[in-house]
């Protein structure tokens, strides 16, 4: 459910960092599920600055809106575009087709600041 | 806070999986495997709601009908005992103060299905005015309602034993297993279904035999999130949205629920006056031209950015693959014209349309 080799956030969303480049971004199984089926997803434009905390982009399920918001500074360099068609990918497959955004990260350092799987479990079990 | 009350079907719904939300004082399934699912399955074959925090009434003896002809909107008169009646219990200003389903039983005998968070006010209302010999009982606690809704829902009724086939809008009551049970041709979807009400004690039985019979049509649960987008696709009013005591029936387009020649209802000089002088506001259909989706209390603007009203109730249509909205709305403004929607600071563009927003089967034979 909250793969090892991923960073997350509070906002329930997940960071994967690459050999070199950007980062991959989505949101996690719990927010999927807790957010229910995804009809639209609103990303920001590539080449889009944006910055830890703001939120960049939207999603939205049948019933009601979620902020996304940017895991980290940086630049956006790429968006899941199949998501225009096909928003649910990010209820059937969070970590992989439902991907939302690539960013090229201001600094590699708030990437390993960030939530480790164990960590964000964690959080989840408290609430 | 008071505790949230729960369906006789609760622990049914906790072992399927379902998430809650709270719904006029009651802890009710928002969902079991999604809502668009759960759309889909009543659109194309049938699907299973629990409707139990629907409030429960009886107005008995002499004079019950008569005496609930005089004081809701709609025309009594117009049905016969073992038919249902959509109408409105307005205030004396017009304004909706619930919306609710009659069973005519009998001259002396009407029950009445008001939503959960108005019911203790209508039977207050009933009850306050009610003539020598007329009791008005709220038994809100009494009942459990299940709505089976969908093409297939005829052969999963009939499965159990119990009567369909029936005309839209009549009823029968029947035996199951000993028990009583009041099967409606009604519902909120849009679709061909039933409504039964069932006295607490057989709910579960009724609700696991609908499942097992079903099984065959796909027959899924489907919870109040999927009932809220097929309802909204279908245009009808929800109480407290789109009908509300600061909105009229004359406003929101339901005088066909009112029973104009009869001598008296409550709210009926008020609405009299409002439908010869002309609603000032109208309820309107809107349908997206691109990818928004409309929420209640949007603001809704004319092409030179004019103010002409807001969203009422507004979602992502399931079927359509759109959003979709019912707005109140300037009285100049008709279908065919476009308006945008302010949706969290973008214009978004809408056509003005009449609903529904899809095909009706409720009727179909």
């Amino acid at each position: 459910m909250y793969p090892e080799d991923l960073k997350y956030t509070a906002e329930h969303e997940w960071v994967k960092a690459g050999e070199e480049g950007p980062v991959r971004v989505g949101i996690t199984d719990f927010a999927q599920d807790a957010l229910g089926d995804i009809v639209y997803v609103q990303l920001p434009e590539v080449g889009a600055a944006v910055r830890a905390g703001d939120a960049c982009g939207e999603l939205e399920s049948t019933k009601s809106v979620s902020d996304l918001f940017a895991p980290v500074n940086g630049t956006v360099t790429a968006v899941n575009e199949a998501l225009a068609d096909q928003p649910d990918l990010v209820n059937t497959d969070p970590y992989g087709e439902g991907w939302l955004l690539d960013i090229r990260v201001d600094d590699e350092d708030e990437v390993a600041a960030l939530m480790d799987a164990d960590t964000y479990k964690g959080q989840l079990d408290q609430s | 806070m008071t505790s949230l009350k729960k369906s006789p079907l609760h622990e049914r719904h906790v072992a399927l999986g379902a998430k809650f939300a709270e719904f006029g004082g009651w802890e009710m399934p928002l969902e079991y495997g999604g809502v668009v699912a759960e759309h889909t399955a009543v659109r194309t074959s049938v699907g299973v709601f629990d409707v139990s925090h629907l409030g429960k009434a009886t107005v008995t003896g002499p004079g019950a009908a008569a005496y609930v002809n005089s004081c809701l909107t709609n025309d009594l008169g117009k049905i016969g005992p073992g038919q249902a009646q959509y109408t409105l219990c307005c205030a004396e200003d017009g304004g909706v103060v619930d919306d609710l389903i009659a069973y005519l039983h009998a001259d002396d005998d009407v029950f009445l299905i008001p939503n959960a968070a108005n019911t203790a006010e209508v039977v207050r209302r009933l009850a306050e005015q009610a003539p020598d010999g007329v009791v008005v009982t709220n038994t809100h606690d009494d009942y459990a309602i299940l709505a089976v809704q969908g093409t297939h829902s005829d052969d999963v009724v009939a499965a159990i034993g119990l009567p369909t086939g029936h005309d839209y809008m009549a009823f029968a009551v029947a035996d199951h297993d000993g028990t009583p049970v009041v099967v409606c041709r009604t519902g909120y979807t849009g679709e061909r279904g039933y409504e039964l009400v069932v006295p607490n004690a057989a709910a579960v039985a009724v609700f696991d035999a609908l499942l097992a019979a079903g099984e065959q049509y796909g027959i899924v649960p489907a919870g109040l999130g999927a009932r809220d987008t097929l309802r909204t696709e279908m245009g009808y009013p929800l109480h407290g949205q789109d009908i509300s005591p600061e909105i009229t029936p004359v406003q929101a387009r339901s005088g066909w629920a009112v029973g104009w020649k009869k001598p008296h209802f409550w709210g009926d000089a008020a609405l009299r006056a409002e439908k010869e002088a002309g609603p000032a506001r109208i309820l309107r259909g809107l349908r997206a031209v691109g990818r928004g989706i409309p929420r209640p209390h949007m603001t809704v603007a004319g092409a030179e950015g004019t103010p002409l009203g807001e969203v009422t109730s507004g979602t992502f249509s399931p079927t359509l693959k759109k959003g979709i909205a019912l707005a109140l709305l300037d009285a100049a403004v008709v279908e065919g014209d476009q308006v945008t929607v302010d949706i969290r600071g973008r214009q978004e563009a809408f056509e003005v349309v009449k609903p529904p927003f899809v095909t009706v089967n409720v009727r179909q034979s």
